[in-house]
């Protein structure tokens, strides 16, 4: 096949991390979880997004997911279903660390943050070491 | 001259967004009880004019297990007036040595953090 022809069809094959969750609207919520020490993508991360009862506080689920080759994990969350309100993202990093033969400071990183405009697209990157970590509110 | 920190564990909260140290901030420590699977708070404190708070455990509680150091971001910010994308921040961190000395600091703003281990 050539190169040329290989080409074309690429060009007819979605990315990974354009993949849908419903009706082809992208997730409002993105996360990238990047291994700073590294530099790369923190790949075949665990990770879970969770909102909080504003009532009883308590936690429940709504996706779980494992970051991608380039670190990210689409379908996150449908439009319909972000509403305002306290989510958090959690992010499985001793396990990802394990998984490169090391150890890691952190058993977990959670990220808890206020959605008060569920109308805007929210970017929430993860940037790690073993010990270290931080996060904003990106684009 | 202020006693020498004799915790082994320090944190020290930095506004980034003003180039202020984080004063005044509640945080608290936790350690997690690994039979039972929750979280016994330990300590209870307010950070100082340097965004320091002392004596969060001392050398003898301070044995090793699962720790988490929660900062109350939102109730901070919003003593300045404004908002924050994080009501709250936990670093949750796992002590296999506590013979070392452990330092935390949470360098913040309103729509960002990060944390380390320092010195």
């Amino acid at each position: 096949m050539s190169a040329f022809r290989l080409q074309q069809l690429k060009g007819h094959i979605l990315p990974e991390n354009k993949i849908t969750t419903m009706a082809g609207s992208p997730s409002p919520l993105t996360t990238h979880v990047l291994n700073t020490a590294m530099g790369v993508p923190g790949s075949n991360m665990s990770l879970s997004l969770h909102r909080q009862d504003p009532l009883t506080k308590a936690w429940s689920l709504i996706t779980a997911g494992v970051t991608n080759d380039d670190g990210r994990c689409p379908g996150l969350i449908t439009a319909q279903l972000f509403t305002s309100g306290v989510y958090k993202l959690h992010f499985e990093t001793a396990q990802y660390w394990a998984s490169v033969g090391e150890t890691s400071f952190y058993p977990y990183v959670e990220i808890v943050f206020t959605i008060n405009e569920p109308g805007q697209k929210y970017h929430i990157p993860l940037l790690l070491s073993r010990f270290s970590y931080s996060t904003y509110r990106g684009s | 001259m202020a006693a020498e920190e004799s915790s082994p564990l320090t944190t020290h909260v930095l506004n980034t967004g003003d180039g202020v140290p984080g004063t005044r901030m509640a945080l608290s420590l936790h350690r997690l009880d690994s039979n039972l699977m929750i979280w016994t708070m330990l300590s209870v404190g307010t950070t100082n004019e340097d965004g320091r708070c002392s004596a969060l455990i001392s050398r003898e509680a301070f044995t090793p297990g699962m720790y988490k150091l929660r900062f109350e971001t939102g109730a901070y910010w919003e003593s300045l007036g404004q908002t924050c994308f994080y009501p709250y921040v936990e670093v949750v961190f796992t002590i296999s040595d506590p013979d070392q000395r452990f330092h935390l600091p949470l360098l913040m703003s309103r729509f960002s953090y990060s944390t380390y281990r320092g010195s």
